[in-house]
């Protein structure tokens, strides 16, 4: 059994073989070292400046309120400031970054395949009964909607070419486009639209939008008319593509649940400017021209191809090369300011303005402790927001300090602020009867992404005696039932504007709303004041008078302060300097992309 | 043949086993379904909730809610997703056979290396190459897949651009069926390596240990006597016997691997199934993720049940070469 | 994963004798992989009091690398904290968690393995039944599934863990058993009288020990993998500091800050790498055959 193994010859071929595999790998381990010591150089340089790091400080809209509408962006030519006179060559030329993209002089050119990239993965491809950014954005290639809406929030036409709100504000009156038709061949009528809304009022999660809506009527195939209880300003924005896609009554209208109709996804027909032409949920979807929308010679690209992918690294990778052509879904702001520095991919937090994201605390006043005004507001003033926006967000993103965003023209910058002041906010913790280091909190949020700013909420309060403790959810829907239920004390949370306040932002305050489902009334707020005002600006038509409405609203809120308002991170899009036309009008990439055209290269 | 039998009825017993544990541990577990659904459309209100509740069969109790499945799935129903709009079949079906080549090829890769590398320790066990073959080996067996992934990505994406470091496909391909083969290989490399490189230890170990006892054994010995060369000493006899205990031990740590597969397929966005059970984990979408434990658990029964046949087959030989000295 | 390492030398190891203790010490990766071993022991234990720093303070700008100036020595993570203080501190929850989770694993594998292997029949089939139940689970997929809907508090991932890495040890605890049960030694026991539990617990089980230390040092390993794979997938507590959580969350950013992720996987490398360094060089020792000689 013991005899020595002699020293064996082995076949040269094959131990060549071994050595060779083993030589390679100690090479690449040895490569990698070297690599790591460049790539640290590098990015040393990169990160010197000032910034602040978050995670995924514009993209936390993956948990966050469904879609807006989206209203046009592209019709007005205005969005971007463009340079006339570069030629091809000196556009190659250009070696610094973004800032605005220099046009080419000719004018548009018809073709092209232009890839999104994308974290969030829809549900289905059907917005009437879907909200959020995730089936909005190919749901406004696929769909088209009455109307689109301008930077400046006023309408245009679309589907609809002209509309009339009547004098009492009890109706509107579409007038359609003539000849516009489904993906199918089939006309767009009236009844579509009928169908549409109806379906939309009784499935929509946000029901602030169609709730007045009554009736539709149908007098003839390009005439419709909404008929509302009461007056309803927001029904306008609310016929915006993200909102008020136009189904085919022909196909949806069989009886079966709309909100998991099979041809939500499969074979979708729809009546915009890109067709559907595959379909794999949570990897691709791609969408080619539809030769007869009703917009004459649009779109001018061939192909729209969505590319999901749950690494935001991969996509900002696949933008710096250039098989990634969009993006508002980058990650932290270490992605973006990276692509920020990058002279082949520009980046702007232009667009997206209707969405109105805000990043914010809120207490469940129902609590013992937090019950107490004073101690919310010791908490207020304990935290500083700029922190928040210019350290951990390296300035990705923008302090808020009302609930309706600062880009919204019905925005208080005078309300109280509680800016960071430590000592006010210890004054008041005494005078609540809590001595130094006598209160215990947790606080929730929505996992993972806003993860650092309760971390940071825990060292702020730490500094004036609170101790927190973090409460893990391990994933979304724990996190939404447990605030949904009010077993939480404080949370951080993400919530949209949603353009008009009547759809984004009245479901917060209103003591109605609390009906225990997440976004909604999740603090447990009841202010008779602040419920009689949203219900008067809620049908108040003239802007003027909304936005004093609206003004007193966040003065009476900030000073109850069931809410503590922190940041507003815009939707920070990067995009390649070929791309034409880019989206960034108030509904940004929800919108439809029937005017961009990529530039040759 | 009567045992082979009896083998399979045991594995569907297996199977209703998996299913209810499975299907219990779902529904002990805290939290509401039809919440979970109503906050994914975008906000929801009591009535919503309890028409989801109604619409997905969730107001019936534990029992009429597990003898409903287990019928659907002998029907090859295994329900709809909460958060897609389809099947849970047609989900996992567009994304069975990623993670099956993923898996298939990380095998093959790490069998063969392994192997190799196994007959090369075992016949010089001194040397120092060995010693650095096997700290190597053991090394890959040490890091967790997905730090090796990431380091990978690292590498590919900043320093040698050549390899893809994300999906399966390019999504702007548009070529022919073989290009399409040679693309999709492009992207499998890196996750394959990857997934691969954690089992080469163990497999060049066990090729080792396989092959020292072969050596070493009285049929070797004899072979060696009778003046066979060297070549064939080793290459004929002992690489079977190294090669055997290999792949049956691969075949039965294919349910391993389906682990690895998760964090793989997390780190370089590779369309599988452990992506979509991790999504599905993630968003509480029961149906699809009982489906992908149950057919997780089917792929091992069925690896395992042919491992087994493979291993009897072969088995008579092995005794006939390497009989213990 | 145990299994796998032992493969055909199971059924051969003898019990310690002093000629084994030496061949392991004269395994020159044994003795480096004890030295590791020793080396992430003392860290954890003892480097948080060298090296005190909080890792939970924000100490400096985010994302800063090793090297800038006023930046602690490793870089700072997403948050702006110190990352040497998150590797140092890091290794406590980790090993903390392997460790109740090998011990979970340990006791469940080895008595369902010893009463199967020794009773036999139809109690052996039965058990055999019910470890092959959880066997064929995805193990991550199984331990992701138990974590998400009860909760990532340290004990529910050790118990996850356990509930998925055990059948193992018991089928290797079985083999063991099978094989010695019908041994001389014993049948002396169970001769003069002594009851089934003394035999399984003083005569057989002692001289089971080689293999199953080696495999539980090789479960160790797998059981650090596995929580850090966990909490590399958010299936972690946030509360405390781990490394696989470390790498998670700094996972968006390490494409532009490696050393967020780079050294707490070396963190797990090293510590998972001397355990096994070690189980290989126990494995070698314990069983002749497998030297070479």
């Amino acid at each position: 059994m013991s005899q020595p193994v002699r020293p064996i010859a082995a076949g040269p071929r094959r131990r060549s073989r071994l050595l060779f595999t083993i030589i390679a790998v100690m090479s690449a381990l040895a490569l990698f070292a070297t690599a790591c010591g460049s790539d640290a150089a590098d990015t040393a340089t990169e990160v010197l400046s000032d910034t602040v790091t978050s995670d995924d400080a514009a993209t936390s809209d993956e948990a966050a309120e469904p879609e807006a509408a989206e209203p046009a962006a592209e019709d007005t030519a205005g969005d971007q400031a463009v340079d006339t006179s570069l030629n091809e060559e000196e556009l190659e030329d250009l070696g610094s970054d973004d800032a605005n993209v220099a046009a080419v002089d000719s004018g548009p050119v018809a073709g092209g395949t232009l890839v999104i990239g994308s974290t969030q993965i829809p549900r289905h491809l059907n917005g009437t009964v879907q909200s959020g950014l995730a089936t909005a954005v190919p749901g406004t290639q696929l769909n088209a909607s009455p109307l689109l809406f301008d930077e400046n929030f006023n309408p245009q036409p679309y589907l609809a070419e002209s509309w009339v709100v009547a004098d009492d504000g009890l109706s509107v009156t579409l007038n359609l486009v003539e000849g516009a038709v489904f993906h199918d061949g089939m006309p767009i009528t009236s009844e579509d639209v009928a169908f549409s809304v109806i379906t939309a009022r009784d499935n929509h999660p946000f029901k602030t939008m169609f709730a007045p809506v009554t009736d539709v009527a149908t007098p003839d195939p390009q005439t419709a008319v909404i008929n509302l209880s009461q007056s309803h300003p927001a029904i306008l924005l609310a016929m915006s593509p993200g909102l008020l896609p136009i189904i085919p009554k022909h196909i949806f209208d069989d009886g079966q649940d709309m909100a998991t109709h099979p041809r939500n996804t499969e074979d979708f027909v729809g009546s915009g400017p890109f067709k559907l032409v595959e379909y794999e949920a949570g990897t691709i979807i791609r969408m080619e021209k539809f030769d007869d929308f009703f917009i004459p010679e649009r779109p001018y690209l061939d192909e729209i191809i969505i590319e999901i992918n749950s690494d935001p690294t991969a996509i900002v990778l696949g933008l710096e090369n250039g098989t990634t052509h969009v993006s508002t879904t980058m990650g932290s702001a270490a992605n973006i300011l990276r692509l920020q520095d990058n002279p082949d991919v520009v980046v702007t937090a232009e667009g997206h303005e209707a969405i109105g994201q805000v990043q914010w605390l809120e207490f469940n006043v129902a609590d013992p402790i937090l019950s107490d005004q004073a101690v919310r507001q010791a908490i207020a003033y304990a935290i500083d927001r700029e922190f928040l926006a210019d350290v951990i967000d390296q300035g990705t993103t923008f302090p808020a300090t009302t609930g309706i965003v600062a880009s919204s023209p019905f925005h208080n910058a005078a309300s109280e602020a509680y800016d960071v002041d430590l000592d006010a906010a210890r004054a008041l913790l005494a005078d609540a009867g809590y001595a130094d280091g006598d209160i215990s909190l947790t606080i929730d949020y929505i996992p993972p992404q806003q993860a650092p700013y309760a971390e940071y909420v825990v060292q702020a309060l730490e500094e004036i005696g609170i101790t927190t403790e973090l409460n893990v959810s391990p994933d979304f829907p724990t996190w939404a039932e447990r605030v949904a239920k009010g077993e939480h004390q404080m949370t951080i949370n993400n919530v949209w504007n949603w353009g008009d306040p009547v759809i984004g932002v009245h479901r917060t305050y209103l003591s109605s709303n609390r009906v225990g489902a997440i976004w909604t009334n999740n603090t447990g707020y009841e202010n008779a004041e602040v419920d009689a005002l949203l219900d008067k600006a809620a049908q108040e038509f003239d802007r003027d008078a909304r936005i004093e409405i609206y003004g007193e609203f966040q003065d009476i809120v900030n000073e109850d302060v069931p809410i503590y308002f922190l940041t507003t991170p815009p939707f920070w899009q990067a995009y390649n300097p070929a791309v034409q036309n880019p989206s960034v009008g108030i509904w940004g990439l929800m919108s439809p992309m029937h005017e961009v055209w990529l530039a040759q290269q | 043949m009567k045992r082979f039998a009896i083998r399979i009825l045991w594995s569907i017993g297996l199977v209703l086993a998996v299913i209810f544990l499975n299907f219990s541990l779902i529904h002990l577990a805290p939290g509401d379904p039809a919440t979970v659904i109503a906050g994914e459309s975008g906000a929801g209100d009591p009535a919503v909730i309890d028409q989801i509740r109604a619409d997905y069969g969730l107001d019936r109790s534990f029992v009429a809610q597990l003898a409903s499945y287990v019928v659907r799935v002998a029907q090859g129903d295994l329900g709809d997703s909460f958060f897609f709009n389809q099947s849970v079949v047609s989900l996992i079906w567009a994304r069975l056979w990623p993670t099956i080549l993923l898996v298939a090829t990380a095998l093959i890769f790490a069998i063969v290396v392994g192997v190799l590398v196994g007959i090369f320790t075992a016949r010089r066990p001194e040397s120092r190459l060995s010693h650095s073959a096997t700290i190597l080996a053991l090394a890959g067996y040490s890091m967790p897949v997905f730090w090796t992934g990431l380091m990978l990505v690292i590498l590919f994406a900043s320093v040698f651009k050549v390899l893809p470091i994300s999906g399966m496909r390019d999504v702007q391909f548009d070529g022919g069926l073989l290009a399409s083969w040679v693309d999709i290989g492009k992207h499998l490399i890196l996750p394959a390596f990857t997934l691969g490189f954690l089992f080469l230890a163990q497999y060049s170990r066990l090729a080792r240990a396989s092959m020292l006892e072969v050596l070493q054994s009285d049929f070797v010995r004899t072979a060696r006597s009778k003046g066979l060369s060297e070549r064939v000493v080793v290459y004929k006899h002992a690489l079977r016997n190294a090669v055997i205990p290999v792949v049956t031990v691969a075949g039965l740590q294919f349910g391993t691997m389906l682990s690895g597969a998760i964090l793989v397929e997390t780190v370089f966005n590779w369309p599988g199934l452990g992506r979509l059970a991790f999504d599905a984990v993630l968003r509480r979408d029961a149906p699809v993720l009982l489906g992908v434990l149950l057919v997780s658990t089917l792929l091992v029964i069925v690896v395992n049940l042919l491992t087994d046949v493979v291993y009897r087959i072969i088995d008579p030989r092995i005794r006939v070469g390497g009989a213990a000295a | 994963m145990s299994d796998l390492m032992l493969g055909s030398g199971a059924e051969a190891m003898a019990p310690p004798g002093r000629e084994a203790w030496r061949m392991f010490f004269r395994n020159k990766a044994a003795v480096a992989g004890l030295f590791l071993l020793l080396g992430v022991i003392l860290m954890t234990f003892l480097g948080p009091y060298v090296y005190d720093e909080d890792p939970k303070d924000i100490v400096a700008r985010p994302l800063k690398g090793p090297g800038t100036e006023d930046v602690p020595g490793l870089g700072t993570d997403y948050l702006g904290r110190d990352v040497l203080a998150g590797v140092v501190n890091g290794g406590l929850t980790s090993l903390r968690v392997a460790a109740i989770a090998a011990a979970l694993i340990v006791m469940i594998g080895v008595t369902i393995g010893a009463v199967s292997g020794f009773y036999g029949g139809v109690i052996d089939n039965a058990l055999m039944r019910f470890t092959e139940v959880f066997q064929v689970l995805p193990a991550l997929l199984f331990a992701m599934v138990v974590v998400a809907l009860f909760g990532p508090s340290p004990w529910k991932v050790s118990i996850a863990i356990g509930l998925v890495l055990w059948p193992q040890l018991a089928r290797l605890t079985r083999a063991e058993f099978l094989r010695l049960k019908n041994m001389e030694f014993v049948k002396a026991a169970q001769a003069i009288g002594s009851s089934d539990l003394r035999i399984i617990m003083r005569v057989i089980l002692p001289n089971a020990l080689p293999p199953l230390i080696v495999a539980t040092t090789l479960v160790m390993g797998g059981a650090i993998l596995l929580e850090a794979g966990l909490a590399f997938l958010g299936l972690g507590d946030a509360n405390e500091v781990s490394w696989g959580l470390m790498i998670g969350q700094n996972r968006t950013n390490f494409i532009t800050s490696w050393w967020t992720v780079t050294f707490p996987g070396l963190a797990i490398f090293v510590t998972v790498l001397s355990f096994s360094l070690i189980g290989d060089g126990l494995q070698d020792a314990f069983n002749p055959k497998l030297r070479g000689r």
